[in-house]
């Protein structure tokens, strides 16, 4: 390993570290938004294993959170809570297999489509369940408190970053980054693209499934129409892009943006905040195809590698 | 002993025949061009062997085993490397990071990234790249690219490298450069080549024989000097009827 990589390894194990502390700075209020936080990290940074190394771009990654949260809703208050979080991770892994594996063999528009319509089949498939068992909703009592929430959702947080990190730098993220290049080339030159894709598929599932039983046990109540609101897909797919998809420090500027923009329209003019976030993928998609942390790498450059004549 | 064998392959694309019958052998550190005009099936051929198509009919054995119908990553694993006539590089990673990855992949599967960074600087000195290693692919020139190609395919340690056009575009001096590239690696390497150009004078300089395809039917096969000879040959590439 790279003394850089280790170097960066350390520092963002520092700065989670120190993020510990914020639950005792402030109030409830303040540890909500550091939960919102936390979790929109840990979502951003899993979703760019598969799509931004892989390009292939899933637009259903809230059916692992949705279905982490059904699993934490079925399972709350019979086994303790340091099973339900691993086991909603493994229970999201499980599904990017099943969905991964038809689904990763179409590429470009089609596979976009094909995760946002999977997602929207199990939401409905989980409602019909839920309908069949006569239940409208489920209420989740004795809920643990937002600080602890809060911890384990940083830990999430933590994990997710390390493992982009880990992943961007190792022999398995190159192959995949060469699928995202040249799928049929990263093939003939022995990359096994379909258990690569299908490796970082269920990868990129794990954490949001987690998240998603944070999610439930935050907001006390499961309704899958709530809990699989394909804007919540839409709006990870955003902060990745604006921030910047293809490092792994790209999404946490676009979490951060777009998380203080949700808090600060949230009291005056909510029903804004999807329309300048639909504005702002539209602009960086258009202006800074990099995100705003390629904009930033391009600024900071000494001096850009030119293209020199052969 | 031979280390590829095409048996009666035949590929057709819904009703075209692309690759009709053919049947040819290459021995173990033999150097065979293929030749053919625009259409003839030659790349197809290429696309066959490597497994990026799966052939209609016949067989493929390569040292002793059967690959047709194996997935493009298994047969590289097994030692054969093809390079694309229209370029394929990973255009937003670097120079070197590109051969790294044949180095990672293929036959010689490099665990550590150490030694796969130390193969593809050696692969990029032998091709002159090495000074355009941190360059991002996509900024390199055609000839550039076309090297690249080159150097990714031997960074996966094949023991058959299947070369589709790489002198094609490049200047006169270009070609006589990257002539001596290949003929110095198929010396110092344990490496068989088979190389489909239509740069006639390379294909005679290099290779110790030829086979020429047209219409997706082997049409002759034999030394340079004999192919040349040859009355079908002629007749495809000129139009003449030999006498």
């Amino acid at each position: 390993m790279n003394p850089h990589l280790n170097r960066t390894l350390g520092l963002v194990t520092l700065v989670a570290l120190l993020a510990i502390a914020l639950p005792w700075l402030g109030n409830d209020y303040y540890t909500g938004f550091f939960f919102e936080l936390v979790t929109w990290i840990a979502l951003a940074e899993s979703w760019i294993i598969i799509s931004g190394m892989t390009g292939y771009v899933s637009l259903g990654h809230v059916v692992f959170i949705g279905l982490g949260a059904y699993v934490a809703a079925l399972t709350w208050m019979e086994i303790p809570l340091w099973t339900i979080i691993p086991l909603t991770g493994l229970s999201a892994g499980a599904l990017a297999a099943v969905i991964g594996y038809p689904c990763l063999r179409v590429r470009g528009p089609y596979f976009v489509i094909l995760t946002f319509g999977v997602s929207e089949l199990v939401k409905f498939i989980i409602v019909n369940i839920e309908s069949a068992l006569s239940q409208a909703g489920r209420t989740l009592f004795a809920a643990p408190d937002i600080n602890d929430l809060y911890f384990i959702g940083l830990g999430l947080a933590w994990a997710s970053v390390m493992i982009a990190l880990l992943v961007r730098d190792s022999r398995f993220g190159a192959g995949l980054r060469a699928i995202r290049e040249n799928e049929e080339a990263a093939e003939t030159i022995g990359v096994s693209v379909s258990w690569f894709k299908l490796a970082a598929f269920v990868l990129s599932a794990i954490i949001p499934g987690m998240v998603g039983s944070l999610l439930i046990l935050r907001s006390t109540y499961f309704d899958p129409l709530q809990i699989f609101n394909p804007q919540t897909s839409v709006l990870i797919v955003t902060m990745a892009v604006i921030g910047g998809s293809d490092r792994p420090f790209g999404p946490l500027l676009g979490v951060a943006l777009l998380v203080v923009l949700q808090e600060l329209l949230w009291a005056n003019l909510p029903q804004l905040y999807m329309i300048i976030v639909g504005v702002l993928l539209i602009g960086v998609v258009i202006w800074m195809p990099g995100g705003v942390y390629g904009r930033l790498q391009r600024a900071f450059a000494a001096k850009p590698t030119a293209a020199r004549p052969t | 002993m031979s280390l590829l064998t095409i048996d009666s392959v035949g590929k057709t694309f819904s009703g075209v025949v692309a690759l009709n019958d053919i049947s040819f052998a290459v021995a173990e550190r033999e150097f065979v061009g293929i030749m053919g005009a625009n259409g003839a099936g030659k790349t197809t051929l290429f696309s066959v062997i490597a497994g990026n198509l799966r052939p209609n009919r016949g067989t493929i054995t390569f040292a002793d085993q059967r690959i047709d119908g194996l997935r493009p990553d298994h047969i590289s694993r097994r030692g054969v490397a093809r390079t694309f006539q229209i370029v394929r590089p990973f255009g937003n990673m670097t120079v070197l990071e590109n051969v790294m990855l044949g180095a990672f992949y293929g036959r010689g599967r490099e665990r550590s990234a150490g030694a796969a960074k130390a193969k593809a600087m050696a692969i990029l000195e032998r091709l002159g790249l090495a000074d355009r290693a941190d360059l991002l692919a996509r900024h390199l020139t055609l000839a550039g690219r076309k090297r690249l190609e080159i150097a990714r395919s031997l960074a996966t340690e094949p023991r058959l490298l299947l070369l589709d056009e790489v002198l094609a575009g490049l200047t006169p001096t270009e070609v006589t450069a990257a002539v001596d590239v290949i003929r110095e690696f198929h010396k110092s390497h344990e490496v068989t080549i088979v190389m489909i150009e239509h740069v006639t004078r390379a294909l005679m300089a290099l290779c110790q024989r030829i086979v020429v395809l047209h219409h997706g039917q082997k049409i002759a096969e034999g030394t340079p000097a004999e192919v040349a000879k040859d009355p079908k040959t002629l007749s495809a590439y000129l139009g003449v009827t030999a006498q």
